[in-house]
């Protein structure tokens, strides 16, 4: 063997790979759009996936590191119990009666990095738009995650907000704190515009839109087959 | 080499002088990249110990904040401070002060030295240079690691540093990777197998590919959703098993049959560990994203490969274990086999964690858990900086001309980091197996997090621990490396030796 065959022989033993994993799926990638809801067969019209991302909330996800201890990927039943996890999908009430459906790679379009997640530390976000609640609930959550559960292991986003004197009036952005957490008498906690962004994003988490032509089961949610 | 036994004494003076001339001509920027990965490697397992701490108590950095501002820091520095230093920014700029500071500069460090010595060629031109790439490289790491710390993460796993990053770590790698490749085909020889510098070749190869392909990917290309994920995870399998892998098994077939005085005991174990490692490596990563968004043949594939890598992992632990049979006296010792030789051990349980987070029968358990952590600092620190330790303790008495110390010193960083990475690896796994048990338990269907969180604990608690251990540690190798530099060595002609006669401090209970 010679230095060419040797150069040769690496290049071919890694490039296979390269082009079948990396270059020919991006290529194809590209080509991915968004396709049309048949009105009669899935029950909804419109386009799948609905709505872009909300870009300005996630670059604060993306810089505060929020995919290092949140995945946003739900799995297929038979790699993990996700999908009837209560509230990890549409259905917040009681025991769902299918599973969330696992998401595929068009949930993802338009997102410049999908956030799939390094560790599932907190529970999974793909979904989180449906049980997302209220701003201001959210907002607490964020400020003073253990204003939420006392065992909670997520840090405080102090940096997201901003305590201010009361002056006139209390704004009405200002968050409601438990007693513990609040600041000292005559300062109010009020949210920075990244805050409210970040909020907006994560309650705009909706990846389980019902796919174009697969079932219109999904779509509607399941009425309760006993 | 062929000696005619007429004249061994002439022979062995111009051999001796040669090795002298190609020491000298690489150790500038053998031991500044040396030194700085030290610095980098010393930060990052700081960055370790706080990262599991806040993992654990996230309040503990504001109230520390709180408490220095009470002893008069200014306000609202500490609490800028307080912000930033969360989990999802301190375990970022951990890994990655961890990857790029320390184990790209320790193995390229390795790697020019190994190839200018097997090859028995001077490094003739580009030392300059590479003195420049080297500083321009611990530059943009700074600003890189300081970006995330202050809000500028990509996150991106092992590719958070900004955008503007890569094509100046891409040039400085270029730089040394270049020379090493021309001493390389310089040298080569076709009817001599020389194994390690085979590994140490293709490590600059595929480095340089897999880092273009990624980071164009993901950085340059407008927007891949869900694929860019799964590349970004062939990307950290890629760093891992096609650079990181390659250079720690080439530094192991370097040392191994040099300090034991047995030749490498089968070539053909090398070459076909070689060959199915090269064939398989660039096909695994994707698993990490089993049963998510993207194309399940890319993940089944990836899981496939990550299984067929015991193939390689096996041959070359094999090749090793045949190498070092009845010599393990040696490893007693000499610290430079004791290091390689426990980094060569860690690589077999790095190819069996691999393969336990592949399968989807095991991996359904352990994904998106402490595992993947415990994968990747089996690979990153129990097997390769363990080999790259071993290598520095043989290099650097080369080229500062003078020898180690303290024996003391030697023997505790190798104690230490072995069990410290040993207590992070086993612990990962098993937190991980734990976490992925809590999430998969049926009757958890309708709880919060609690259990997750409470029963982690205890796991991340001891990595905490152990990284605190290996910060010690390595405050102690980074002292002993700074000495050697400065030329305070011991001057003698016998090496440094663990149990010799000069040693009678040492307590006789790690023999």
């Amino acid at each position: 063997m010679n230095f060419r065959t040797f150069i040769l022989g690496l290049a071919a033993s890694f490039g296979l790979p390269w082009l079948c994993l990396i270059v020919i799926p991006a290529m194809k990638y590209q080509q991915l759009t968004p396709v049309a809801y048949d009105k009669e067969k899935d029950g909804v019209e419109g386009f799948y996936p609905p709505a872009p991302v909300n870009g300005q909330g996630q670059l604060v996800y993306i810089r505060e590191g929020c995919n290092q201890c949140h995945t946003q990927m739900i799995r297929p039943s038979q790699l993990g119990l996700d999908g009837w996890y209560k509230g990890w999908g549409q259905d917040q009430e009681g025991r769902p009666a299918t599973a969330v459906r696992p998401n595929v790679l068009r949930d993802y379009l338009g997102e410049k990095y999908a956030l799939l997640g390094v560790q599932r530390i907190g529970p999974d976000l793909a979904n989180f738009g449906w049980r997302a609640g209220d701003a201001n609930a959210l907002h607490a959550h964020l400020y003073a995650p253990r204003s939420v559960y006392d065992w909670s292991t997520m840090p405080a986003y102090t940096g997201l907000y901003k305590v201010q004197k009361i002056q006139g009036p209390a704004s009405e952005r200002a968050l409601k704190l438990p007693k513990k957490f609040a600041p000292r008498a005559g300062y109010e906690v009020v949210p920075t515009p990244e805050a409210e962004r970040l909020v907006e994003y994560l309650q705009s988490l909706k990846k389980d839109h019902p796919i174009p032509g697969q079932s219109a089961v999904a779509a509607t949610p399941a009425p309760a087959k006993k | 080499m062929q000696t005619t036994p007429a004249t061994p004494d002439t022979e062995l003076q111009a051999d001796n002088l040669r090795r002298a001339a190609i020491d000298k001509s690489v150790k500038g920027p053998v031991l500044f990249l040396f030194i700085n990965g030290a610095f980098w490697l010393m930060l990052s397992t700081l960055l370790g110990v706080l990262s599991a701490v806040v993992l654990v108590e996230p309040a503990f950095i504001p109230n520390l904040a709180n408490f220095l501002a009470s002893w008069g820091a200014p306000r609202f520095l500490v609490d800028s401070a307080a912000e930033s230093l969360t989990y999802g920014r301190l375990q970022p700029a951990h890994i990655n002060a961890l990857v790029y500071g320390w184990g790209l500069q320790a193995a390229l460090g390795v790697m020019l030295w190994i190839m200018a010595r097997r090859s028995g060629q001077e490094l003739r031109t580009g030392k300059s240079l590479m003195l420049v790439a080297g500083v321009f490289w611990n530059i943009t790491i700074s600003f890189g690691i300081l970006a995330i710390l202050m809000g500028k993460s990509t996150s991106i796993e092992w590719l958070e540093m900004p955008k503007f990053v890569w094509p100046v770590l891409l040039g400085c790698f270029l730089c040394y990777a270049w020379p090493i490749a021309r001493m390389f085909g310089r040298a080569f020889r076709p009817e001599g197998f020389m194994v390690s510098t085979w590994y140490i070749l293709a490590a600059c190869f595929w480095f340089t590919w897999i880092f273009i392909t990624a980071n164009v990917a993901l950085h340059c290309l407008p927007g891949l959703g869900a694929l860019g994920a799964g590349i970004d995870a062939w990307y950290i399998h890629g760093v891992i098993l096609l650079f990181f892998v390659p250079v720690g098994v080439g530094a192991a077939y370097y040392f191994i049959p040099k300090i034991t005085g047995q030749p490498i005991a089968s070539a053909q174990l090398a070459s076909a560990g070689f060959w199915t490692l090269a064939v398989l490596g660039g096909w695994t990563g994707m698993q990490k994203y089993m049963g998510g968004p993207l194309p399940a043949w890319m993940t089944a594939v990836g899981a496939c490969t990550g299984v067929l890598l015991l193939v390689p992992v096996g041959l070359v632990g094999l090749n090793h274990h045949l190498t070092t049979l009845g010599k393990h006296s040696a490893v007693a010792t000499s610290p430079t086999l004791r290091f390689v030789f426990f980094g060569a051990l860690f690589y077999p349980v790095s190819g069996l964690i691999l393969a336990l987070n592949s399968t989807f029968w095991t991996g359904s358990a352990l994904q998106f858990t402490q595992s993947w952590y415990s994968f990747q600092m089996v690979s990153v620190y129990g097997f390769f900086s363990m080999c790259a330790f071993g290598a520095i303790y043989y290099i650097v008495p080369r080229l500062a001309g003078c020898e180690w110390l303290s024996v003391r010193l030697i023997r505790n960083h190798f104690w230490f980091s072995v069990y410290g990475v040993g207590t992070i690896v086993i612990m990962s796994l098993v937190a991980g197996w734990q976490q992925g048990s809590d999430l998969n338990d049926p009757a958890h269907w309708d709880q919060n997090f609690l259990n997750q969180v409470m029963n982690s604990r205890p796991y991340v608690v001891s990595r905490a621990v152990a990284w605190a251990l290996i910060s010690f540690s390595n405050f102690m190798f980074l002292i002993h490396l700074l000495l050697m530099v400065a030329g305070l060595g011991r001057r003698s002609s016998a090496p440094t030796l663990l149990h010799r006669e000069h040693d009678e401090h040492a307590s006789p209970v790690h023999a």
